[in-house]
């Protein structure tokens, strides 16, 4: 991996591109390398597989060594709500697996400390509660390096004050976004998704990973009018997919009132910007085991949901280029934008961070290596229409 | 007395006081014979010069009634004169009048204390404790599609009241009285069900309470009024046949104690209503026999009352924590005991180090009962968890165990009164012999199957249930 760069130089990189045009950003995107594996199980073939992919990529060293690493994992959603009898793990979260795994790769090459974060859903337990709630073991992923933390970013945390992050060239819809201490405390950050339709954005991958790192106590819909309020409660939507209210006064505002308040409109851009506000160095797809039709226990008739086992991971250095890989495997057309799936009735989050410069969809402008996607294609429309048939019949 | 007070009531109409003119034909009692309805409460005259004719309006149902073998209790309410009032149910041949506040010495009849959820109390030498403000059951309907800080739904129960009676009068039969909401159409079944389940599995009865539509509909003797009656009657029947868990006790890991009085009501109830939405199974304490209570499988007791406990019980709460229990305090705790240890700083309590335990002094003084029962949770840990629920998001359950703890029971009610997509799903953390689910639902008990975790416990998945099941556990 080539990329031996700071949290200082990174940021410096990016200040660059805020003087440039939006076409001009979209030209300059970085185009990346992208790894895909094979992988039925999170038995012993993880560790190898998850190894080999990060090989390909370069190795790990030469990002994390001696740096401090952020993984932001997802753990989306009510916790209650499973899709029937399958676990969340297997379905809507990031595996505890894929989690130790990474957390143990990342401690080989070198990393000095990391730091496993989420905002789980309107709580301020810890992650460790969470996951012992989920009848995990939080201490496997804990002793698999040197130095492992966890931390809810979903408020303050541990945190004196809120890190502000600004969108090169003023945003598309907010200008920046304040978030946990974490992630600017790390030098390194890694997106750890699951691999996933999302019913407002189509997709959810890497990038809409990182959507899960503003703090419900800005931006959730019981956060504080002028600062942020103490406790997390309530959902992003009424900010974020809505525009309903608006973020804590403290943190960096809307520009444009009169912007749609459509999910579909206002989700992509926000996705995009963060992304481009603070960037992923590494992005992980856990596509082992996932759920089709939605992000979560949000299926419905149209969109009916089934606990599915692709067998395959994706991880690249660049989210964009890492997103488009997965897109692939999930039989869709990484170039599509709205009116097409997955981007049925939203803008293409990938289309929209290309034209910010964080990255390149186009998979002949990426070099994608291990094994083929054509080997590895799990075809969620097709999985989407069988489940629609069988309703049908029933 | 009904048509009398209905007739101030806004669009009252007449058919629906011919309705209730004929619900006291003694015809009527048709409805109650061969089921479990034993009992039948009228509304009494309270004993004013104006009311003798109502009175005897009743006399005929009741003579029917008493031939049959039905108990009949008159229930007053507003301004009365309590001798004369008394004085008539005597000599009507009433079991007991029902009646707010303290009732005359030797009253010749006895009487049910008949208070609002807040005041009951078990001074009275009533074998029945007796709650008139309960709640009908369900999803709000104002708020139905809207989810509290849980992202759950908010249900309206009666389970909180319930359980604080049973607290305060272990030896008493709780009922307890709500009407159904008053619409054009007749409730739906489940409606009815869920009416009868909620005070049933939290151990208490409801005055049942049928709204006009159904009434006029029965009298009329229509099929699906029938087929709703006879729902209700089931389901009161099957609480009968499973009487035994009655006479279990809550279980949890944690304990809400306090007196259930005055300014300490609100703080209860409140922490005794949200805690089965955070899915953590609890027992309540009544202060006043917590001197007498067992403490024993509690990780935790919250300590609610303003009020610090008197020098015996602190002694007794402070011994628990020592020997490696959790005490959880209200703000005025005055010197506290142990040494302060490190917390998270957003947590509402700081923690002392007392013992092998922990004390946890709340910092506020009026703190947020979401956040307070929340914390509580977040400090015990979930890696204790007894139970988990999944799929269930407007389910409450209650778990309770028998005195040994060989047997225990899990009832589980929908507030939705609607299955939902996917089953229930239980994860059980100790090893059970059986697990056996039971229902006014399911033709007959379905022995459940126990799906053992990796990381310990197993999971129960249960069928898609409308509104009440109940897993039968043995040891």
């Amino acid at each position: 991996m080539k990329q031996d760069l700071t949290r200082r130089e990174l940021l410096a990189g990016a200040g660059v591109l805020l003087v440039r045009p939006a076409w001009s950003r979209a030209a300059a995107a970085p185009t990346a390398r992208v790894a895909v594996a094979r992988c039925k199980t999170y038995g012993p073939e993880l560790v190898p597989a998850m190894e080999k992919m990060f090989d390909q990529l370069g190795g790990l060293g030469g990002l994390v060594k001696g740096k401090t690493v952020a993984v932001k994992i997802n753990l989306i959603g009510v916790r209650w709500q499973r899709l029937g009898n399958a676990l969340m793990e297997d379905t809507f979260w990031t595996n505890p697996q894929v989690i130790g795994a990474t957390v143990r790769l990342l401690g080989k090459a070198g990393a000095r400390r990391i730091r496993v974060v989420e905002g789980p859903w309107s709580t301020t337990e810890s992650l460790q509660e969470v996951m012992y709630s989920m009848n995990w073991k939080p201490q496997d992923i804990l002793s698999a390096a040197s130095n492992v933390e966890f931390e809810n970013t979903n408020y303050l945390g541990t945190g004196k004050k809120y890190s502000r992050f600004m969108v090169p060239g003023g945003g598309l819809i907010y200008p920046g976004y304040d978030l946990n201490h974490s992630y600017e405390d790390c030098d390194v950050f890694v997106s750890l998704a699951k691999m996933k339709e999302h019913a407002a954005t189509g997709i959810t991958l890497s990038m809409k990973n990182v959507y899960g790192t503003t703090p419900i106590t800005i931006y959730g819909q019981d956060a504080g009018v002028d600062e942020p309020s103490l406790r997390p409660h309530g959902g992003r939507g009424g900010v974020f997919h809505f525009a309903n209210r608006l973020p804590s006064k403290s943190a960096p505002q809307q520009k444009d009132m009169s912007l749609p308040k459509d999910a579909g409109f206002r989700l992509p851009r926000i996705i995009a910007e963060l992304n481009s506000a603070r960037p992923v160095h590494l992005a992980i797809i856990d596509g082992v085991k996932t759920a089709t039709g939605c992000e979560t226990n949000y299926g419905s008739p149209s969109r009916p949901q089934a606990a599915v086992n692709p067998g395959v991971l994706i991880a690249g250095t660049n989210c964009v280029a890492t997103d488009a890989v997965a897109m692939s495997v999930m039989g869709f057309n990484p170039m599509a934008d709205r009116g097409t799936p997955p981007f049925a009735t939203s803008d293409s989050m990938l289309r929209l961070a290309e034209d910010l410069g964080v990255g390149v969809r186009d998979l002949s402008r990426n070099e994608v290596v291990g094994t083929p996607i054509k080997e590895v294609v799990f075809d969620y429309t097709a999985v989407r229409e069988k489940l629609l048939a069988a309703q049908k019949k029933v | 007395l009904d048509i009398a007070r209905r007739e101030k009531e806004k669009g009252f109409a007449a058919e629906t006081a011919e309705v209730l003119r004929r619900w006291q034909d003694p015809a009527s009692l048709a409805a109650v014979q061969g089921t479990p309805v034993n009992c039948l409460v009228v509304s009494w005259a309270a004993g004013l010069p104006a009311d003798a004719s109502q009175q005897q309006a009743l006399k005929p149902l009741i003579d029917k009634g008493r031939e049959a073998g039905l108990g009949f209790v008159g229930l007053i309410e507003g301004e009365a004169n309590q001798p004369a009032a008394l004085a008539a149910a005597q000599s009507a041949g009433l079991s007991a009048v029902a009646m707010e506040g303290n009732p005359p010495g030797g009253a010749g009849v006895p009487v049910i204390p008949w208070s609002k959820s807040a005041q009951a109390r078990s001074a009275a030498t009533s074998p029945i404790l007796g709650i008139s403000d309960g709640l009908w059951p369900g999803l709000p309907q104002a708020a139905a599609a809207t989810g509290g800080p849980t992202n759950l739904p908010w249900v309206d129960s009666n389970g909180a009241v319930l359980l604080i009676a049973r607290a305060l009068a272990p030896d008493k039969t709780v009922w307890v009285g709500f009407d159904p909401p008053q619409q054009q159409a007749a409730l739906a079944a489940e409606a009815y069900v869920l009416a009868v389940a909620d005070p049933a599995s939290h151990g208490a009865r409801w005055v049942i309470s049928l709204d006009d539509a159904l009434r006029a509909d029965l009298s009329a003797k229509k099929q699906p009024a029938a087929d709703t009656w006879k729902k209700l009657i089931d389901t009161a029947a099957f609480f009968e046949q499973h009487r035994q868990a009655r006479t279990y006790q809550p279980s949890g890991l944690l304990a809400v104690m306090s007196n259930f009085a005055g300014p300490d009501w609100d703080a209860g109830e409140e922490a005794i209503n949200l805690l089965p939405r955070i899915r953590q199974p609890f027992r309540v304490i009544a202060r006043s026999r917590a001197a007498g209570a067992s403490f024993t499988g509690l990780q935790a007791i919250y300590y609610v009352d303003q009020e610090p406990p008197d020098a015996g019980l602190r002694k007794k709460l402070v011994a628990f924590a020592n020997g490696g229990g959790t005490l959880f305090t209200p703000s005025k705790w005055p010197n506290p005991e142990g040494k302060p240890a490190p917390a998270e700083p957003y947590l509402l309590f700081s923690m002392r180090a007392v013992g092998k335990g922990r004390l946890a002094v709340c910092k506020e003084d009026r703190p947020d009962a979401y956040d307070t029962v929340a914390d509580i949770q977040n400090i015990m840990s979930h890696r204790n968890d007894l139970l988990r629920l999944y799929n269930a998001p407007s389910a409450n359950f209650l778990y309770e165990t028998s005195a040994q703890g060989g047997q225990g029971v899990i009832h589980l009610l929908n507030y939705s009164r609607r299955p939902g997509s996917d089953g229930p799903l239980f994860y059980v953390k100790e090893p059970h012999k059986s697990a056996r689910l039971v229902s006014p639902e399911i033709a007959s008990p379905a022995e459940l199957k126990w799906a053992p975790q990796e990381a310990g416990g197993a999971e129960l998945s249960l069928p898609r249930l409308s509104v009440y099941g109940a897993i039968e556990l043995e040891k």
